[in-house]
């Protein structure tokens, strides 16, 4: 039997930042983190010399990285992270910064991931995202993710018997959180009737299928619970995190992710199940991969999404609050800061600061991620259980 | 426009080893000397044992069609001019999973040929034929 995880106990995570999102912006991808991080130093009420530790996460700022972020932002920090993981940066760093914290080797860590979108840029981020996508995936169609994803989701419907009706279900219950957040950029009233009738872009994948690149930023900050209650700063505990990579590499269609590797020791180290969520935050940069996460995460069995689907309310109030702020789907993804939306949300969610609708009385969430399309599916997967804080 | 648009010629390396194989007709992957492992896409270390001791060889090019794909939307002028794209995932029988075009006929479940064929930028590309 392997050695169990350490808790996490001891852990704050405080002071949820959203800036942006725009469609498209001549900023760079440093503006936004320089705004998040004034921000969450604002919000904290603490100097920016308290900030010891930073970790970033961003696809837009070549030819720096979070090393030429310190001098940027002009941080002396005692504890620098990287994290290149795209849709899994945000539980992934907080699993780093987590541990930081409980060693000692920094107070107060900055989590910031931040991109710009300039026009035009998209493409290039998709031509070279990876030397497997260079040989073997854009130069059939060059059509980004949205060929990789299109793949899956064929695959899925064929096989589980999951209708468009049923990923429009799902797409529609996130626009109805969407309404209320005042950060989504797409905040107009769907049907499924309106998901149904999108145009193609990828059969089987339509456009309300696919996220809306844009520019944006999101932030946290990660304390000792003592120092977010010295500081009086509402804030969230982490009761477990997994995370796994490159999972089940033999499947020739990923129709599973880590989530089914990692779901026992989520559970087991946070003493809780699928039934004591009051809410959900998967990533959703396609909704065949927020059902997967669902599924492999226990909510319900693998291959069962489309009943799941329809007998389940996803809406913020309905049986399963999922993607409570709407998700990508509706706010946008603003690169890296995709992989943070569902966490800050979370910690929105925990703390009584909900940007749009709260989910009454939430004790306990669930956030995924889902990141890096090398070949045909992505590499990243990771997931955290987080609880109220006490004051 | 003056720029005659072409296909993304944009590879690594190693990719001219398929591309050689396209112009003498053959579909060439590698093959790992140490494990067997036929693997793609291309590295330079076998995925499987580490080896680096890998041979481009000719495969028949037998495959099965794990999915598909039509696509209307395009990052660049070359496919753009060109939509509906037809895309399909394959798995060759000796393991490896590819993205190829799709001929007319293909559709998923089919047992196909996939075959290594010069573009218009005299880069090869997979494609994937009825039997």
């Amino acid at each position: 039997m392997a050695r169990s995880m350490e808790s996490f106990e001891g852990v704050a995570l405080t002071t949820p930042v959203t800036i942006g999102y725009e469609r498209t912006s001549s900023h760079s991808a440093h503006w936004f983190a320089g705004k998040a991080l004034a921000r969450l130093i604002e919000a904290a009420g603490i100097v920016k010399a308290d900030v010891d530790g930073l970790a970033m996460s961003s696809f837009t700022l070549q030819p720096d990285t979070a090393v030429a972020m310190t001098a940027y932002l002009g941080l002396s920090p005692r504890w620098l992270e990287h994290v290149p993981m795209g849709g899994a940066s945000g539980v992934v760093t907080l699993r780093r910064a987590a541990r930081a914290i409980q060693a000692g080797d920094a107070e107060i860590v900055a989590c910031i991931a931040a991109d710009t979108n300039q026009p035009g840029a998209f493409k290039d981020l998709v031509a070279d995202f990876s030397s497997f996508s260079r040989d073997a995936v854009y130069p059939y169609g060059a059509a980004g993710p949205n060929a990789v994803f299109a793949m899956i989701t064929r695959c899925y419907m064929d096989q589980f018997g999951i209708t468009r009706e049923d990923f429009g279900r799902l797409c529609v219950a996130q626009r109805q959180n969407a309404l209320a957040n005042p950060h989504a950029l797409l905040r107009k009233p769907m049907t499924l009737d309106d998901y149904l009738k999108a145009r193609p872009v990828a059969e089987p994948l339509h456009l309300l299928d696919c996220v809306m690149p844009c520019a944006g930023a999101e932030a946290f900050l990660v304390m000792s619970t003592d120092r977010a209650k010295s500081l009086g700063l509402p804030h969230a505990t982490v009761k477990s995190v997994v995370e796994r990579h490159n999972a089940f590499p033999d499947d020739p269609v990923p129709t599973r992710g880590g989530w089914a590797m990692e779901r026992e020791r989520l559970y087991e180290q946070a003493g809780l199940g699928p039934k004591d969520m009051d809410f959900v935050e998967t990533y959703d940069d396609y909704p065949v991969i927020a059902l997967m996460q669902l599924e492999d995460l226990g909510f319900c069995k693998k291959g069962e999404g489309a009943a799941f689907l329809r007998e389940t309310d996803l809406t913020v109030g309905g049986d399963l609050p999922h993607n409570t702020c709407g998700g990508q789907l509706s706010a946008g993804q603003a690169g890296a800061a995709g992989g943070y939306l569902g966490l800050v949300e979370a910690i929105r969610q925990l703390t009584g600061q909900a940007a749009g609708v709260a989910v009454d009385g939430a004790r306990f969430g669930l956030v995924s991620g889902y990141g890096m399309v090398i070949y045909d599916r992505c590499l990243c997967t990771g997931a955290a259980i987080l609880g109220r804080g006490e004051a | 426009m003056t720029d005659k648009a072409l296909p993304p010629a944009f590879r690594t390396a190693l990719w001219r080893h398929v591309t050689e194989g396209a112009r003498e007709g053959e579909l060439r992957f590698q093959t790992c000397l140490q494990c067997g492992q036929v693997q793609y896409p291309p590295r330079e270390v076998c995925g499987r044992c580490l080896a680096d001791d890998l041979e481009w060889r000719p495969v028949e090019g037998m495959a099965k069609v794990l999915s598909k794909t039509r696509l209307h939307a395009s990052l660049e002028p070359w496919f753009r001019d060109r939509l509906p794209v037809e895309v399909a995932l394959v798995q060759l029988d000796e393991g490896p999973v590819a993205y190829v075009f799709a001929e007319q006929g293909v559709d998923v479940g089919n047992r196909v040929r996939v075959s290594a064929r010069l573009d218009e930028a005299d880069v090869a590309v997979l494609w994937a034929s009825p039997r």
